[in-house]
């Protein structure tokens, strides 16, 4: 406990004094409740401050005020850590990434949400209504338990995002035909059946160099037909090899088998092997950038929106500045579907994916007055009409009861991919080892990418490293 | 006026009085340990910091009984000292001892088995010592990058010509820029699709330029950054040694016939050589620090991970702050010996002198 601590609460008593005194002097009048919370800063959230204080009345009657503090993506993380690490208290809410429960679930900071659901049926009904893949990811600790501790504020999926203008133009159409002897898909149903292999065909195809030909006309720079996250930042590698790895029928290391599921001989089964050769081997056909192990997911959607890639898989939270004409020089040429899948021995699609998003959390030290009001937000937030309207604004919900709207695929492009992509989502590590885990990982994954190391090597050094922490964390039985 | 004979006379040891320093050591002393046995350790750590203030109340008193203003002028400042800087240091120090980590609440006595896991470690081991040696190789070619062209830079502007003064604003600005803003400036000039550099190679005909493929690239591509920035930084303090060189000397020199080379050694060296150490010890402590372009044009990656960027990670992004602090006086002491070389080779040369 730091002595900064003790001297803010110190000073809190003494305005909490003050304002009690207050009280007494003035009549009695609602009260000021402020809700301080640590948010990403992106569209997302932003939308949702933006409709909290155009809409939000709280039903106490005391006026409650939301204070965000938006912070960059890149720095989140450490952000958020080191306010809550360092003892300062400083929010009462935050939205945090799923892998993250672990770690700040143990160090006694988020709150567990059981009591205030059980006491509240409206919440429950909400959270009920919430796909399961959705809950478990978003809200439980240990994974898959019913030990809730989040309430999803964004949830978020993989999609494709994809160039109309190139893909349906007639010669590029008719010579991907004559070359592969395949439809290059063109609208957002033969988008969702796109495969990994037809993705790496269309990398092939797209390879074009500056004042080559391009749907009809000279390419204004150098032109390719895919791109996908492939960066060391964060988690910039291991959100899309993990896909990779399910759907080839390999696994990571499961949390919900500890202490007997092992890291050894499962993260670098065989067919986890060939699952990040096969992510590794697509990374030749995509811009030059993807081989200096900095394309993260802001980098493609960069890409992207210059209108340099012809395909690109990436998170949905992203996508709302590739509609806009004054951040995207391809907003009204747009097409989206699922994102790839693999193709079973029955030619049914396996379409495994690790799932974004965020929920948010309440921090143990929030005051009781906090929490009631803390959850009324909530319940604001997860009501139907909310949802909805946050859904047209370019938010996504993971209410069944919001998704399964017929309106709902007409809000935004990528609508369409969003409900079949739900059942398809799986989440990774909410241990308190998380981030260790996640390092070492998207270090040896940069080796890979940059062409240092092959896909045994790489996984052979993850399986161990994992093997020799998650033994001495007690989460893997020696 | 004779101060020494108004002073009082010391109290006693056994008396309670205010300016009885030596009681207030041992009563500190006592009741530290006696806390720090019995009471839990969050009430220990209050109790502790108030006998540390007692005795340091007891100083000041005495001091001003007695007379010592001088003591009491700067005590503000050891006061300052000793809560921003030695005691957290004494305190980390104090922690590599344990395991500790500060998302968890639970702390254990480990002796040394930081140290010796961070030496020893199959894992941790090799991972500490190619850092280090990515950190020595970028202190070496960043710092001779910015003291060459820092040099060459001064010489140039110790001359007059036309515009100096505003070139020389335009030369100094880099050093003015926040790191984060250089960093991203230079992520983009470096890009192969958007970057400077690979659409100039590209409008000569050749492809397109991915410089931070390799190694090699990376490294280069930090240390330019690096030397971009700082390299002004090195002209500013050999600047100023070279227009303190006094002129009648040069005039000396010109009417003995003296070479350029031999001016240079004998009359212009001499002045700038203080500077110049300065200047690669200012440097050198900076780049033995490196982690934000690392960060901002890598994250690591390309095997240019340095020491500090490492420590970072330990300590703030995975929390193992026992571990963190144990790498740190590692560090700290890797640090110690270097300066300390240092300053006895450039001790001994300008005794040589």
């Amino acid at each position: 406990m730091s002595w900064q601590y003790k001297l803010t609460s110190f000073a809190g008593a003494a305005a909490v004094a003050t304002m009690m005194s207050g009280t007494f002097l003035t009549p009695a009048t609602a009260e000021e409740i402020v809700l301080k919370m640590a948010v990403p800063d992106w569209p997302p959230t932003r939308i949702m401050k933006d409709m909290f204080d155009k809409q939000y009345k709280a039903p106490s009657g005391n006026t409650v005020k939301l204070e965000i503090d938006f912070i960059p993506w890149p720095d989140f993380y450490t952000r958020v850590n080191a306010s809550l690490t360092s003892g300062e208290q400083k929010y009462n809410m935050a939205v945090s990434d799923s892998q993250w429960l672990g770690a700040f679930v143990e160090g006694g900071y988020f709150r567990k949400i059981n009591d205030l659901i059980d006491a509240d049926p409206a919440l429950k009904a909400a959270m009920d209504d919430m796909h399961e893949n959705v809950r478990n990811a978003y809200s439980t600790y240990p994974h898959k338990t019913a030990n809730f501790y989040g309430f999803p504020q964004f949830p978020d999926v993989l999609v494709t995002f994809a160039r109309k203008d190139i893909l349906c133009n007639e010669e590029e159409q008719k010579n991907f035909q004559a070359k592969f002897n395949k439809k290059l898909p063109c609208t957002g149903e033969e988008l969702d059946d796109l495969d990994w292999e037809m993705f790496e065909n269309i990398g092939q195809f797209f390879q074009r160099k500056k004042g080559e030909n391009l749907a009809g006309k000279p390419a204004d720079d150098d032109f390719y037909g895919i791109a996908y996250q492939a960066g060391k930042g964060y988690d910039f590698s291991s959100m899309q090899i993990n896909g990779f790895i399910w759907q080839n029928g390999g696994n990571t290391w499961d949390e919900t088998q500890a202490p007997k599921g092992q890291a050894e001989g499962v993260v670098n089964s065989p067919e986890a092997v060939a699952a990040l050769d096969h992510y590794l081997k697509l990374i030749q056909y995509m811009p030059p950038v993807a081989k200096t192990g900095t394309m993260d997911i802001f980098k493609s959607d960069e890409l992207f929106r210059e209108g340099k890639v012809a395909l690109n898989v990436d998170w949905i939270g992203l996508g709302e500045a590739s509609l806009s004409p004054e951040t995207s020089k391809v907003s009204d040429k747009l097409v989206f579907g699922q994102a790839p899948g693999t193709r079973g021995a029955d030619g049914k699609m396996i379409r495994w994916n690790n799932i974004g998003g965020q929920p948010f959390v309440l921090m143990t030290w929030n005051t009781d007055t906090q929490n009631k009001e803390a959850v009324d937000f909530v319940k604001w937030w997860l009501s139907k009409p909310v949802q909805t309207e946050y859904a047209s604004k370019g938010g996504q919900s993971a209410m069944k009861s919001v998704y399964s709207d017929p309106n709902y695929v007409t809000y935004r492009p990528w609508n369409r991919a969003w409900a079949p992509s739900l059942d398809w989502q799986k989440d990774v590590w909410h241990v308190p080892q998380f981030f260790e885990l996640l390092t070492q990982q998207q270090d040896q994954f940069d080796l890979a990418i940059t062409g240092k190391q092959d896909a045994k090597t790489t996984l052979d050094n993850v399986a161990k490293f994992q093997q020799n922490l998650l033994t001495e964390a007690g989460l893997i039985a020696p | 006026m004779t101060s020494v004979a108004l002073s009082p006379p010391a109290p006693d040891f056994k008396t309670i009085a205010p300016d009885n320093w030596k009681l207030a050591i041992v009563v500190g002393l006592v009741v530290s340990v006696l806390a720090t046995l019995i009471l839990p350790a969050n009430a220990a750590f209050w109790v502790v910091g108030a006998m540390a203030a007692m005795v340091a109340a007891s100083f000041v008193v005495n001091a001003y009984r007695r007379h010592y203003y001088g003591g009491l002028l700067v005590s503000p400042a050891i006061a300052v000292l000793f809560v921003m800087n030695i005691f957290p240091l004494v305190w980390s120090l104090g922690l590599s001892f344990f395991a500790y980590q500060s998302n968890q609440q639970n702390i254990r006595f480990v002796g040394l088995r930081n140290y010796q896991q961070l030496l020893t470690n199959d894992l941790k081991a090799p991972e500490l010592w190619a850092n280090l040696t990515n950190t020595a190789m970028f202190v070496v070619l960043t710092v001779a990058a910015q003291m060459i062209v820092g040099f060459l830079l001064a010489v140039l502007f110790a001359k007059q010509f036309p515009l100096r003064k505003y070139l020389l604003i335009l030369v100094l600005t880099p050093m003015m820029l926040s790191v984060v803003a250089v960093g991203v400036f230079f992520s983009y000039y470096y890009d192969p699709t958007f970057g400077l550099i690979s659409q100039v190679i590209k409008a000569w005909g050749g492809e397109q330029f991915i410089l931070m493929s390799n190694k090699t690239g990376a490294v280069a591509g930090i240390v330019f950054a690096d030397a971009w920035m700082w390299s002004p930084f090195v002209m500013l303090l050999v600047l100023a040694g070279l227009v303190s060189v006094p002129k009648y000397l040069y005039e000396a020199a010109a009417i003995d016939r003296v070479s350029g080379w031999r001016r240079f050694w004998t009359i212009t060296f001499p002045y700038i050589r203080g500077l110049l150490m300065l200047a690669l010890l200012f440097r050198t402590i900076e780049a033995f620090k490196m982690a934000d372009l690392v960060i901002l044009l890598t994250k690591g990656g390309n095997d240019t991970m340095t020491i500090s960027y490492h420590v970072i990670r330990i300590a703030n992004e995975q929390n193992k702050t026992s571990e963190g602090a144990a790498l740190s006086y590692l560090l700290l002491f890797v640090v110690i010996v270097l300066t300390n070389l240092y300053l006895y080779i450039a001790n001994r040369r300008s005794q040589g002198a």
